[in-house]
């Protein structure tokens, strides 16, 4: 078959003279290599341009990201009617003191030594020094293993141990010279006087500081000891029973050296201390604990602002009786039971015998019994309590009127009454007007913890300041924040919180949180993908694989999609306002399927919210979509049909599968877009204030970027910083979303890889 | 020219085509061209670049259709029925028509699902073991078994250009097609894997008609039974120039232009 001869001619020379002449239109070797290092060149600045456009990208959202953190924690100076921890303190104390056989409550420690004393079966709490001079009658337990001693004690391992401190004020110190004498002599003579009568003195270096920095503020040589002789005039010192022998041993010394004044010393207890200090009628306060914001408070109304020194260290001695040959060594749970619930001591301990405990208390006022309280208790929150003790704070602390109101709103207890009575809260219901506690549920234990805070603890952030300065001005802050607000409570604060993901909006920001929000941008966003994802992705389909693209019809379709992408979202607003909200508002309202909210009944529901999403979000979800499937070789197609398969199976099995890494992308970024959309949801009806969760697509709702906007718009300026702590939670809500949906593409890519 | 109705063998004939025009938009591609394929015969289409030999190959399983711009007149007799009439389901035809592509396309879907799905979505009834054996046997008979029988879940795009190639006819050949249309399944192919592919081409034809689109002459000369030489008239649309046993066409063509054509002296 190939027996002729294979062609024999040569390719032709390309001419020559040609090739001369193009290469000679080419520069020569000299030229080349300057004008390639000219085309690097160029190259080089494009890549340093593309640099610093990177550059600036990344310090603008770094700038953004760190002004957003710096305004969601810092420092603020809190002020409460009532802290939480004193309702919560003041709880267990009732408790201890209501406890079973309490055979004395009294300010006196020497009383309480002495009942301890006398019974076999008591047990007490007591000050140290009493302790000691009862030594032989009285047996301390230790707590967690750990005796009260000097050691113990110097080193804080000893966990009932507070502070004795001594109060005054900056007027009455430059008023009365001979009590700045006095607490100067006092913090030079603490630690001799108190080791002598064995107390436990503060720290030497403590006391010297504190003794120098006080005799500057004073005027006064730090260096020489005071005189009394060179002073006269009254001193009345007030307080606890704790601090009283010291200070009585102090002041006979102070005489003994030629003071000419008179010293009233009364040891009434460090509560009843501190209220004669603000009433203007002690000068010195002997206290076993620090103020309080109360307290405090009541001395800012005689504008006395407080000042402390600390003289020494107290532990409080849980005591029994010396004949006491169980107990030994308690816990924290062992000591909750032995002064609250247990009757019996064998209801401690298993092995103790079941006689009855009898207790030897201090009174309510006394720092033993804060102290006690507060080491035992400390760390519980309102939400620890039980609900019947949440009410009577509730009740014993708001006006009769405020109570019955909120009774009407939401009954405390199904079957009784609080501060309402039957006949009237009866015909209440039977009224026009009937108040919602008549249909509602009674209160579970957070909405009333809830209404305790806002109603009760009523925390006001007088003043916040930013992370940047609470971190670098922390002193002046201080200092600042005690002049301004002398009452309130200066503490490190985060804005976000677990409390504040998990509460419902508040109308004081203090209390306000973002659950209501976060479960409406859920909502809202899982309707919008769930309607705009099949119905975008359909569309595109149809566009792509269908719709003859020759045809003027389809082409103007194309044209209109993508112009829609651009259309502000307001306009989108408009459209769910005047379609879903008006028109379809039996639908979207959910009257039509009879599970509408009747509070509300009309169409701004999840519902139309969502569906205004999807709109918003088609022309985004249909132009991915499109260009994925664009991008499917159709070689594949081709693959395929000549198979046999139908136009159906080839699109699911193949255009599809190939495509929905792309189609996904358009699914991310359309969701980074409407999580963060406000506009159009505020003409939806986004509801401003709310604080009941979204139940379902017909509920009410509010989302996290309308309730940052309104934030933002409201004066106050802790507004302001929860709406910083809100954006925060919506950058991670987005980012957390977006994981996601990337980990489903991922996932669905690699199957069909 | 003229057309030429040829009838070079006899016997059955799988596909007939008659008086084909095929256009893109307004372009005449190819023009009246009428042929018959033999049943359990290789037919090679030859000719020069753009000469339209794609363009008929593709007119019998109505790949054509897939382009927009394309319009297909005349009739392709297949089973003795236009498979241009207008109720006739241009899937029922690729159901019967396989066809192997000039570039390899495996689905990115492993090798072993690229073979199954095919059978899969035609309705194949046999259970797993019936599957796992249909896919054995059309890698077997594709030449491409020992290259991939270890890794039959690995994606079929793993596989050299060569195994891509032999996987897209066990692919084509799985679904039992009676007729299968190659466009150049060599040209991105070297000398070996090419040969590979001609021995195969030789066997398929014990069970297949086979269409093959070549530019290799001596592929042409050596893999098949038929031969037909199309050129490019002056309104640059295709036509038939020379069909007739291989032998002949290649030994003593009739036409001028084919011996010009196959020596190599144009082209
Ligand atoms: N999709 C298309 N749209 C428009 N014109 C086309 C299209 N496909 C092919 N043509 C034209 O039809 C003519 C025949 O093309 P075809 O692909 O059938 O040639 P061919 O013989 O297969 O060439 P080759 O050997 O290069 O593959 C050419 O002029 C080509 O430009
Ligand atoms: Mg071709």
């Amino acid at each position: 078959m190939s027996d002729r001869p294979l062609p024999t001619e040569t390719p032709p020379e390309p001419a020559a003279e040609q090739g001369d002449r193009f290469a000679a239109l080419y520069p020569s070797e000299e030229g080349i290599r300057a004008q390639v290092a000219r085309r690097q060149r160029v190259a080089t600045g494009w890549r340093v341009a593309f640099l610093a456009a990177t550059s600036l990208a990344v310090v603008i959202l770094s700038t953004l990201l760190l002004s957003i953190i710096n305004q969601s924690f810092g420092l603020v100076a809190e002020q409460t009617d009532i802290p939480e921890a004193q309702l919560v303190a003041d709880h267990y104390k009732s408790q201890v003191l209501g406890a079973t056989n309490v055979l004395l409550a009294t300010e006196d420690d020497a009383d309480i030594a002495a009942g301890i004393a006398a019974d076999a079966n008591g047990i007490g709490l007591l000050g140290y020094a009493v302790y000691a001079d009862n030594g032989a009658a009285l047996q301390a337990l230790s707590v967690d293993g750990v005796a009260p001693t000097a050691e113990t004690v110097a080193t804080g391992t000893y966990p009932l141990t507070r502070p004795l401190l001594l109060y005054s004020s900056a007027a009455i110190l430059s008023d009365k010279p001979q009590v700045a004498a006095f607490l100067l002599y006092t913090l030079q003579h603490a630690e001799e006087v108190m080791s002598e009568l064995g107390a436990f003195p503060a720290d030497a270096t403590a006391l010297a500081e504190q003794a120098a920095a006080l005799a500057t503020t004073l005027g006064l040589d730090p260096a020489a000891p005071i005189d009394p002789a060179a002073y006269e005039g009254d001193i009345v010192i007030s307080g606890s029973s704790t601090l009283n022998p010291v200070t009585r041993e102090i002041a006979r010394r102070f005489r003994g050296e030629g003071f000419q004044g008179a010293i009233k010393i009364s040891s009434v207890g460090t509560v009843a201390g501190f209220e004669a200090f603000c009433a203007e009628s002690a000068d010195l306060v002997d206290a076993s604990r620090p103020i309080t914001t109360v307290e405090t408070a009541a001395c800012a109304a005689n504008n006395l602002t407080p000042l402390s020194v600390q003289v020494g260290l107290d532990p409080v001695v849980v005591a029994v009786n010396s004949a006491n040959t169980f107990a030994a060594d308690v816990n924290g749970e062992q000591l909750a039971a032995l002064f609250t619930t247990a009757t019996n001591w064998s209801e401690v301990v298993a092995g103790w015998p079941a006689d009855a405990i009898h207790r030897f208390l201090p009174t309510t006022d006394s720092g033993t019994m804060d102290v006690f309280v507060n080491t035992v208790f400390g760390g519980r929150t309102l939400a620890d309590l039980p609900y019947d003790a949440l009410v009577q704070i509730f009740k014993a602390n708001v006006t009769a009127g405020r109570c019955r109101a909120i009774e009407a709103e939401q009954r405390f207890y199904a079957d009784s009454f609080v501060c309402d009575t039957e006949e009237a809260f009866t015909a209440r219901c039977q009224s026009d007007a009937a108040p919602t506690g008549c249909v509602l549920e009674p209160r579970d234990k957070g909405s009333l913890v809830a209404l305790i805070q806002a109603d009760v603890v009523n925390p006001v952030v007088q003043q916040a300041w930013f992370l940047a300065e609470s971190l670098f001005r922390r002193e002046e802050i201080m200092a600042e924040a005690r002049q301004a607000y002398p009452t309130a409570d200066v503490h490190f604060r985060r804005w976000l919180t677990l409390d504040f993901l998990t509460r419902p909006q508040s109308s004081q920001p203090e209390l306000a949180g973002v659950r209501t929000a976060i479960l409406g941008s859920l909502w809202v966003v899982a309707i919008g993908i769930l309607v705009g994802f099949p119905v975008g992705v359909g569309a595109a389909i149809y566009l792509e694989e269908y719709a003859d693209k020759r045809r003027r019809f389809n082409r103007f379709i194309q044209t209109n999609i993508n112009n829609l992408a651009g259309v502000p979202s307001i306009i989108y607003g408009l459209l769910g306002l005047t379609v879903f909200v008006r028109v379809l508002e039996p639908i979207t309202s959910g009257a039509v399927f009879g599970v509408g909210d009747a509070t509300t009944a009309n169409g701004r529901t999840i519902l139309s919210a969502g569906l205004t999403l999807a709109l918003l979000i088609l022309p985004v979800i249909i132009i991915s979509a499109q260009e994925a499937i664009k991008a499917v070789p159709s070689s594949l197609r081709e693959a395929s049909l000549g198979l046999g398969a139908t136009k159906w199976q080839t699109i699911w099995n193949h255009v599809v599968p190939n495509a929905i890494g792309g189609i996904m992308t358009g699914v991310i970024l359309a969701m980074s877009r409407i999580i963060g959309e406000t506009a159009p949801l505020v003409v939806v009806g986004a509801s401003t204030f709310i604080t009941t969760d979204p139940t379902g697509p017909f509920s009410k709702f509010t989302t996290l970027p309308t309730q940052i906007f309104q934030w933002t718009s409201r004066p106050q300026q802790t507004f302001l910083l929860i709406a910083g702590a809100a954006i925060i939670v919506l950058l991670v809500l987005l980012f957390i979303l977006n994981a996601f949906a990337i980990y489903l593409r991922n996932r669905y890519a690699r199957r069909i890889g | 020219m003229t057309t030429l109705a040829h009838d070079p063998s006899g016997g059955p004939f799988a596909i007939e085509a008659q008086a084909l025009n095929i256009y893109y938009g307004s372009f005449r591609a190819v023009k009246d061209i009428n042929l018959r394929f033999s049943t359990h015969k290789i037919t090679a289409l030859i000719g020069p670049s753009g000469c339209g030999k794609s363009t008929v190959l593709r007119a019998f399983n109505r790949m054509n259709d897939l382009i927009p711009i394309s319009r297909t007149e005349g009739t392709v007799l297949f089973h003795g029925k236009n498979i241009y009439d207008a109720d006739v389901d241009p899937v029922q035809v690729r159901r019967r028509v396989g066809m192997v592509f000039q570039k390899p396309n495996p689905f990115p879907k492993t090798i072993y699902e690229n073979v199954a799905w095919g059978a899969r979505i035609n309705g194949f009834k046999g259970n797993k073991a019936d599957m796992d054996a249909l896919v054995e046997e059309s890698l077997r008979d594709a030449a491409v078994w020992d290259d991939v029988k270890d890794k039959l879940f690995q994606s079929g795009l793993s596989l050299s250009g060569g195994q891509q190639q032999r996987l897209c006819i066990a692919r084509a050949i799985a679904t039992r097609p009676e007729l299968i249309l190659m466009d150049e399944p060599a040209s991105a192919l070297d000398p070996i894997s090419t040969l590979r592919i001609e021995e195969l081409i030789q066997d398929l034809k014990k069970n297949y008609t086979i269409l093959i689109v070549t530019h290799n002459m001596q592929q042409a000369a050596r893999a098949s039974d038929y031969t037909a030489f199309f050129n490019m008239d002056t309104d640059r649309a295709g036509y038939l120039v020379e069909y007739g046993q291989t032998d002949q066409v290649f030994t003593s063509p009739k036409s001028e232009m084919t011996e010009q054509y196959i020596t190599g002296r144009f082209g």
